[in-house]
């Protein structure tokens, strides 16, 4: 002290020189006594049932704004602690929350271990889908399915293949193999025919774009030539920042969300900061795809049919195999959360560039996402999000396009090269599918409480969607000599804003009232324009501006949807819940307002196990009913009769566009349900069920008007939206999960999800059956859509085949749905999990094989047949003339006699099962990678291993419904489009296999 | 900790006045509902049909009128060459295609359903535009538009009653397609008044066409007889970009990709001017590739692409009325209801000299007939007449199995050696979508 005095110079008063010594004494003696004052609390949290580790785990001093998660290995750690006392708590979804109190000394440490009970049922948890605000389970009368996607072991490589199999009465199919394809996904089957069936999309309460983005093909000609598959918005979302998702699937939950709400809605919730040090999440990413086989077992080929083609293909893989590659894969992702008292945050970032296993299939994507939660007063919380994403991938063309590689493959040599060598099929890779999506998902929510007893939340939400769709083929191109070249630019945006307010008041001592109210306002923007050109004077790097014909094409279209809403939940004695709403919904149109429609709901649910009678310890039991209302709104002008401006030779020209009908209004879809939600045997089994019955009425249908009348499209359209009918579907939804073995070192648990869909279209007689594409038809009393058209009705006789038409084969969307899945945890964490699904009970059109056979193709399906017909295949396909062709079955000459086969002898029963997903993850000892606070490394695949039923030939029973020549399939989705599920001349989605390295620090 | 989105909440029920509370609800509401009031739905593109009862939407109506026809003939000319015989089979029987069906010349109701809609289409749009027009007030109409669409609507109607059975009007029931005809001339009749120069003559030799359906041959030669020799009127097609608006003939056979169908096995084959044939007749030219079709057909298997030349472009026209046509009338007149062959071969060999072609000397009336078959397949190759024309004949006992050229006949089912025809529909049925839809005729 003295000698930092004396060092201050003699200039310097005595007081100064004091006043400095003081102050240096004070950080000298202050520093360690401020070491003194804090402690540090640390300690393991793991499973009280089992003695697994639990990571993730939000652990925190209560009203103090410090606090962690628990790493990898269960273990946390909070520094920096001032001293005093705390009540300590561990909570997690899953369990029970548990708190300690504990002491903190300066200087020490307090070492506090958690054993959290697991809660199957947790119905104190708070869901926030379907409800006005956040309600807890217990309060919710209809089903909502829950993915923890934060814990889940496997690698999805998008939202897509996370979602698969794993909730009740949710198909996802992936349509195609092709980089950048996105799912067909339906909710308890099609609730309407002339809308789309997509479920709606929120993410972090924001409203996205959930149908599928325009498919990138030129505007004019032929619209297949494609890659013929869609990108989907949801998968520009990245999976490894999503925390949970929540669905609920019919009109009696999705009541609240109104008009456009009746296909169900998913709610995507993505990972926020916690308070506490910040917590890295580094993962690497490597792999490879590879495309099982999916046709004819080479071995069942006739003895004049050779075993390879010219250029190496063989009829496992329908002689594709040759321009097949394994798929490279990698993706890198970075992600840091924490935050203090007033601002949390979770911060993202990861790239990953695949190839496709098509020769020019590639994707590239890049994802940040910001999520902060900041607390500037007491009762008021704000939440920003807001994340961007480029997605850009190139596709080989495919599909059923005739410049495709895909399809001239398939042919063989009755293909549009005329040989069915390398080097004459190669030259279709010269053509340039690009596709760019730039994605920005931004959104706020103010939560305003200003009583304990009232809260306010104001959300505003912005999606935005830019996409550039480059479609080239080049001057020299084999099948257009002068080049062809489409440019598009597509714009999707939507703006959401959405206010509930929610007042809880006691009417009695033993009775609550929650009465929320609100409104919301959705605002969709669609803009494209796209530039065409064909003729090119030369070779080079086209732009349309060089092309000889030059098109041009714009669209243009704003709907906006308002609504407000009301509801009340009883609560009588924190078991019995009733829940009455409503919602009133405007949509305008051109020229015609629909008026407002208003939606009503009721539910009620018990919680049976806090009644005193309950006598089962360890188990719980909720009973619940809902009865809902939703609608769906036709789109702009639909009911107003408008021309189109069509042109012709470059004058202008009108042409009929929709015929109109003044009393169009919106199809409306009532649905109720009852089931029950349980856990049982000291909360080792839990059980899900519901029943549901969903009827659309007032449908939409596009009523094919008699063609005599004259009003038709420019693209050979005559049908007008009318509300005519009903759609009616119904079925069960079971979810079961039990823990077979919970041990310290072993655990072990199996679950099923089982979901049954009966569907029934009803027609007035006076409206004709309505066909829908792909041997698909909507007709009364059938399945929505059903396989319709000529059959054989004596196929396993030998003889000539009875051929009828107009017969019914069955519904083409699958009636029974299978998931199974089971997780075995072994000593050291080592984590082996299985995830299957089956689809059953109905039928698909294998197009691709009639497209072939017609053409007299020697097809791989008919090797059978060829074989007992003694057909030599050198000389041409199966004939009368063949020596043992009174031998085949009826079905066998039908299908593959060119002159006889028609396309609906090839629906067949498209009964499958894949093995989704199996994972092997393995906990990584800190000590091999320093630093860090825990790692794991996972191994996982995805579409391992597919089974179908005996009568189905080849393919995938999954591949198809986008369409390829459905004009209006040139917007990506529009009436009715991908309503019907058939093949095409496309791949099969392709098996997955990666080793991820995820680390903590 | 506290979030709304966090799985666990403190949730409390105590009975509070929420006065101020709802002061501020109030507020909330007002701001969100001027946000919401903006319901404005744009949607530009589509026209409301109100719009063409304007004055200014004349030229567009009959432009749309003409392109309906257009599209009409299109898919007419190319399947009923098949059915025909103008054309063969060489492939495709998708889009662009011809389904093993008509490759066999059956034309069934569920494969003519965009042929039915093309032609009503194009009759709507001639009746929808002349109803509007009529409602002009005097003065807005512009008479050379109207002359026109009077134009289009009359060879709308010819082609109706040419292709189709039988007439079915705005879901009406099925009638005699003759009704067709009495419209095209009423039609006809008004562009001819109407109309001038090329509109008029047009018209003229519309009628003329019609009345030989009608049996008024007097009437038919009248109006012949004003339609110069080299008078030519057509449907034209364009090149721009759009498959639609071009030639689906020449587009089917260009081999990007199609290669749909060939003139191996037909009669052209061998008399037309090709590399093979350089002195053939230059009005039914073809062309040599050394490849086959695109596709296998259901006669023969993978055949030589050997197409058609007549149309070399997207671009190119198909005609609807012209001199020569109108000289052989008279000459099918000279031939089939006075017995002048000499006339009819005067007629003929006019037409043959004008194309470079060496005359015609038949020693009989039965070769004369041939010849004139021959001739008439030849002036209107590809135009959507000679199915028609077929028709006619049939109903009115010409015996075509004797008359026409082998490879045009309908086969003895030995298709190494004859005809690969095996049957030949006239005209094209009611559709099936129409009987679906349509109780009257369902």
């Amino acid at each position: 002290m003295n000698s930092i005095l004396s060092n201050a110079g003699p200039s310097w008063p005595h007081r100064w020189r004091m006043a400095l010594a003081f102050a240096v004494g004070l950080f000298l003696v202050g520093a360690p006594l401020q070491a003194q004052q804090t402690g540090t609390v640390t300690g393991n949290v793991n499973d009280a049932q089992s003695g697994a580790i639990l990571p993730s785990v939000q652990v925190y001093l209560v009203g103090s704004g410090l606090g962690t998660l628990t790493n990898n290995n269960g273990r946390y750690l909070i520094v920096n602690v001032p001293a005093g006392s705390y009540t300590l708590r561990a909570e997690r979804l899953g369990y029970a929350t548990q708190d300690m109190q504990i002491e903190v000394t300066g200087g020490g440490t307090v070492t506090q271990d958690f054993s959290l009970e697991s809660e199957a049922l947790g119905l104190d948890e708070i869901v926030v889908t379907g409800t006005a605000g956040a309600a807890r389970r217990r309060e919710v009368g209809n089903t909502i399915s829950q993915v923890d996607v934060a814990d889940l072991p496997d690698n999805p490589t998008n939202v897509d293949g996370l979602l698969q199999a794993r909730i009740p009465g949710m198909s996802v199919m992936q349509t195609s193999g092709n980089a950048g394809g996105g799912a067909k996904i339906r909710l308890r089957g099609n609730v309407s025919v002339a809308q789309s069936n997509q479920p709606l999309i929120y993410i972090d309460g924001v409203r996205m774009r959930s149908d599928a983005f325009h498919k990138n093909v030129p505007p004019t000609g032929y619209p297949g030539r494609s890659g013929n598959d869609v990108a989907s918005p949801l998968n520009n979302i990245n999976p490894d920042d999503i925390a949970r998702i929540e669905v609920i699937k019919g009109a009696a939950a999705t009541t609240l969300y109104g008009t456009e709400a009746a296909a169900g809605v998913i709610q995507i919730f993505t990972k926020r900061g916690h308070q506490g040090q910040a917590r890295w999440n580094a993962s690497i990413e490597q792999g490879f795809q590879r495309l099982q086989k999916f046709g004819v077992d080479p071995g069942l080929r006739p003895s004049s049919e050779a075993a390879e083609t010219s250029a190496g293909g063989t009829s496992d893989y329908v002689f594709i195999n040759p321009w097949l590659r394994d798929a490279y894969q990698q993706k890198y992702s970075l992600s840091v959360s924490g935050g203090g008292d007033a601002l949390q945050y979770f911060v993202s970032g990861s790239y990953s560039d695949d190839e496709g296993v098509l020769p020019n299939d590639q994707q590239t994507t890049s994802t940040v996402r910001g999520n902060f939660t900041f607390s500037p007063l007491e009762n008021l919380q704000l939440q920003w999000n807001t994340s961007y994403t480029n997605d850009e991938f190139f596709n080989t063309a495919a599909g059923n396009n005739a410049h495709g590689l895909t399809l001239n493959v398939f042919r063989r040599d009755a293909n549009y090269r005329g040989s069915e060598a390398r080097e004459d099929i190669d030259p279709l890779l010269g053509q340039t599918i690009s596709t760019q999506i730039d994605h920005l998902i931004t959104g706020g929510t103010a939560t305003w409480t200003p009583r304990t007893n009232f809260t306010n939340r104001l959300s505003i939400g912005y999606d935005l969607a830019q996409q550039n769709n480059r479609n080239l083929r080049p001057f020299g191109f084999a099948l257009a000599q002068n080049g062809i070249l489409s440019d598009g630019r597509s714009e999707f945006e939507t703006l959401t804003f959405d206010y509930v307010g929610t007042l809880s008041f006691d009417l009695t001592g033993s009775i609550g009232s929650a009465l929320s109210f609100g409104g919301q306002s959705v605002t969709t923007e669609t803009q494209q324009t796209v530039a065409y050109g064909e003729d090119f004077p030369g070779p080079g790097d086209p732009t349309v501006t060089t092309a000889g014909t030059k098109l041009g094409f714009e669209l243009r279209e704003r709907v906006v949807n308002a609504g407000f809403f009301a509801q009340n939940v009883f609560d009588i004695s924190d078991k019995y819940f009733i829940t009455v709403g409503g919602r009133v919904d405007g949509n305008s149109a051109f020229g015609e307002d629909f008026g407002l429609q208003f939606y009503p709901k009721v539910s009620g649910s018990w919680v049976v196990s806090d009644e005193s009678f309950w006598s089962m310890d360890g188990s719980q039991l909720k009973l619940r009913a809902a009865w809902g209302e939703s609608g769906r709104a036709p789109g702009a002008f639909d009911a107003v009769q408008t021309y189109d401006g069509v042109g012709w030779g470059g004058v202008p020209a009108f042409f009929p566009r929709v015929l109109g009908n003044a009393d169009l209004g919106p199809e409306r879809t009532a649905e109720w349900e009852m089931g029950f939600d349980g856990s049982f045997l000291d909360n080792r089994l839990s059980l899900d069920f519901t029943y549901y019955n969903q009827t659309t009425s007032e449908a939409l249908f596009a009523v094919r008007q008699a063609p005599s009348t004259g009003f038709i499209d420019v693209n050979g359209g005559n049908s007008q939206l009318e509300n005519v009918g009903e759609i009616n579907n119904q079925g069960i939804e079971i979810a079961a999960n039990y823990q077979v073995i919970q041990g310290r070192e072993w655990s072990w648990d199996i679950g099923t999800s089982i979901s049954t869909n009966q569907s029934e279209a009803g027609l007035p007689e006076e409206v004709a059956n309505i066909s829908v594409g792909g041997n698909g038809w909507i007709i009364d009393g059938e399945p929505v859509p059903v396989i319709r058209g000529f059959k054989v009705m004596n196929p396993d006789a030998i003889a000539d085949p009875d051929i009828q038409p107009d017969q019914i084969y069955g519904p083409n969307a699958p009636t029974q749905i299978i998931g199974v899945h089971s997780s075995l945890t072994m000593p050291g964490g080592i984590l082996l999990s299985v995830r299957g699904e089956y689809q059953g009970g109905h039928y698909v059109t294998q197009g691709v094989a009639i497209n072939a056979i017609g053409r007299s193709v020697i097809w791989p399906g008919c090797y059978e047949a060829y074989a007992i017909a003694g057909t030599d295949v050198s000389q041409g396909p199966l004939s009368a003339t063949d020596p043992g062709y009174d031998q085949l079955t009826a079905s066998q000459r039908a299908r593959c006699n060119p002159n006889l086969a028609e396309g609906e002898f090839w629906a067949e029963p498209a009964d499958f099962f894949k093995l989704r997903q199996v994972t092997l993850q393995f906990p990584v000892p800190e000590a091999w990678i320093p630093g860090t606070a825990g790692a794991n490394l996972t191994l996982s695949g995805q579409n391992l291993w597919r089974w179908t039923n005996d009568e189905w030939t080849h393919y995938d029973p999954e591949m198809g419904g986008n369409s390829d020549n459905n004009a209006i399939s040139r917007d990506g989705v529009s009436n009715g489009d991908f309503l019907v599920t058939s093949i095409s001349e496309h791949i099969p989605v392709p098996a997955t296999f990666t080793v991820a390295l995820r680390v903590n620090f | 900790m506290k979030s709304t989105n966090t799985h666990r909440a403190d949730r409390g029920c105590t009975s509070r006045r929420a006065t101020s509370g709802l002061r501020g609800l109030l507020a909330l509401g007002l701001a969100f509902g001027v946000a919401a009031c903006d319901t404005d739905v744009v949607n530009p593109g589509p026209i409301a049909g109100d719009f063409l009862d304007s004055p200014d939407a004349q030229a567009a109506i009959t432009n749309g009128a003409g392109r309906a026809l257009g599209d009409a003939m299109n898919w007419i000319s190319y399947t009923s060459a098949s059915v025909a015989r103008e054309i063969h089979p060489s492939g495709s029987t998708g889009s662009f295609g011809i389904t093993p069906e008509q490759q066999r010349g059956e034309l069934n109701n569920d494969e003519v359903n965009t042929h039915w809609e093309n032609v009503h289409r194009a009759r709507f749009m001639v009746e929808d535009g002349l109803d509007r027009i009529d409602q002009l007030e005097a003065g807005e109409q512009d008479d050379e538009v109207l002359a026109q669409l009077y134009l289009w609507g009359g060879y709308t109607y010819r082609l109706a009653g040419e292709s189709l059975c039988e007439a079915v009007i705005d879901g009406g029931s099925a009638q005699d397609h003759g009704v067709f005809f009495t419209r095209a001339i009423e039609l006809f009749d008004q562009a001819a008044s109407l109309g001038t120069g090329d509109v008029r003559t047009a018209a003229v030799a519309g009628r003329a066409s019609v009345k030989v359906w009608q049996g008024d041959w007097a009437g038919a030669l009248a109006d012949a007889g004003s339609v110069p020799d080299d008078f030519s009127y057509v449907m034209p097609y364009y090149d721009i970009g759009d498959d639609n608006q071009g030639n689906r003939l020449y587009i089917a056979a260009k081999s990007e990709p199609y290669k749909a169908h060939s003139q191996w096995s037909t009669w052209v084959e061998g008399y037309g001017m090709s590399e093979d044939t350089p002195d053939g007749d230059p009005r039914v030219p073809y062309t040599i590739t050394g490849t086959v079709g695109d596709a296998s057909t259901s006669c023969c298997g993978e055949v030589p692409f050997n197409p058609q030349t007549k149309y070399e472009n997207d671009d190119a026209a198909i005609e609807l009325s012209s001199g020569p046509e109108m000289r052989l009338l008279e000459a099918e007149n000279a031939l089939f209801n006075d017995s002048d062959m000499a006339t009819a071969v005067a007629i003929i060999n006019e037409l043959r000299a004008d194309a470079g072609v060496d005359p015609i000397a038949p020693a009989s009336m039965t070769e004369a007939q041939m010849m004139f078959l021959r001739e008439h397949a030849i002036e209107q190759w590809l135009e959507a007449r000679r199915l028609p024309a077929l028709w006619r004949w049939n109903e009115a006992g010409v015996p075509l199995e004797t008359l026409l050229q082998p490879l045009e006949q309908v086969g003895d089912g030995n298709i190494q050696t004859g005809s690969h025809l095996q049957e030949r529909d006239f005209c094209f049925p009611i559709s099936e979508g129409e009987e679906q839809t349509n109780p009257n005729v369902g």
